[in-house]
């Protein structure tokens, strides 16, 4: 009998609550950029393991960054 | 009074020089309200994630300030109406 594969996926642990920051700056580009994509996307909550409120604040603070032009809208690398 | 986190992108065409005496004409209107302004921390040319105005690269500068809140909104518009002010960005750092 073939098994479905179960996976368990292993859970993730919100990265800002582990370092106990509560304010996410828009002018670190060097951490925002760990949640982007390389179209420069935002990376969604599944793949970046954070908590409902710091994937909140980052996705903010990658936005005000982008009006800013620390990062790119799109990028049409490929 | 607030804390306000000022950011604005010169024109690139300035001279590194010039920067901080144009920024200290604009930071005299917060000190004439009587407010504070901190930290004033010039990046320098960093080059645009995207194009703004047809430039490539900006100046950048960051400084923080205390003052009323009508006193920042001023600050903001003075600074769009200036001709080598590419953009800018008034944020209240919460939590800090």
């Amino acid at each position: 009998m073939v098994k479905s594969p179960v996976r368990k996926p292993k859970k993730k642990v919100c990265a800002f609550c582990q370092e106990k920051i509560d304010y996410v700056d828009y002018k670190d580009t060097a951490l925002l950029r760990k949640y982007i994509s390389d179209r420069g996307k935002i990376r969604a909550r599944r793949v970046t393991g954070n908590c409902t409120r710091h994937q909140r604040d980052v996705a903010t603070a990658i936005k005000n960054a982008r009006e800013m032009a620390l990062l790119p809208y799109t990028s049409t690398a490929r | 009074m607030r804390h306000y986190e000022v950011m604005v992108i010169l024109d690139p065409e300035a001279e590194e020089r010039t920067v901080a005496p144009t920024l200290e004409q604009y930071l005299e209107i917060v000190r004439k309200a009587g407010g504070t302004v901190e930290n004033v921390d010039i990046w320098g040319r960093r080059k645009l994630a995207y194009e703004i105005n047809k430039k490539s690269e900006g100046i950048y500068a960051v400084f923080d300030v205390n003052c009323e809140a009508d006193t920042v909104s001023e600050l903001d518009r003075q600074l769009g109406l200036s001709e080598s002010v590419l953009r800018t960005k008034v944020v209240r750092p919460v939590a800090r």
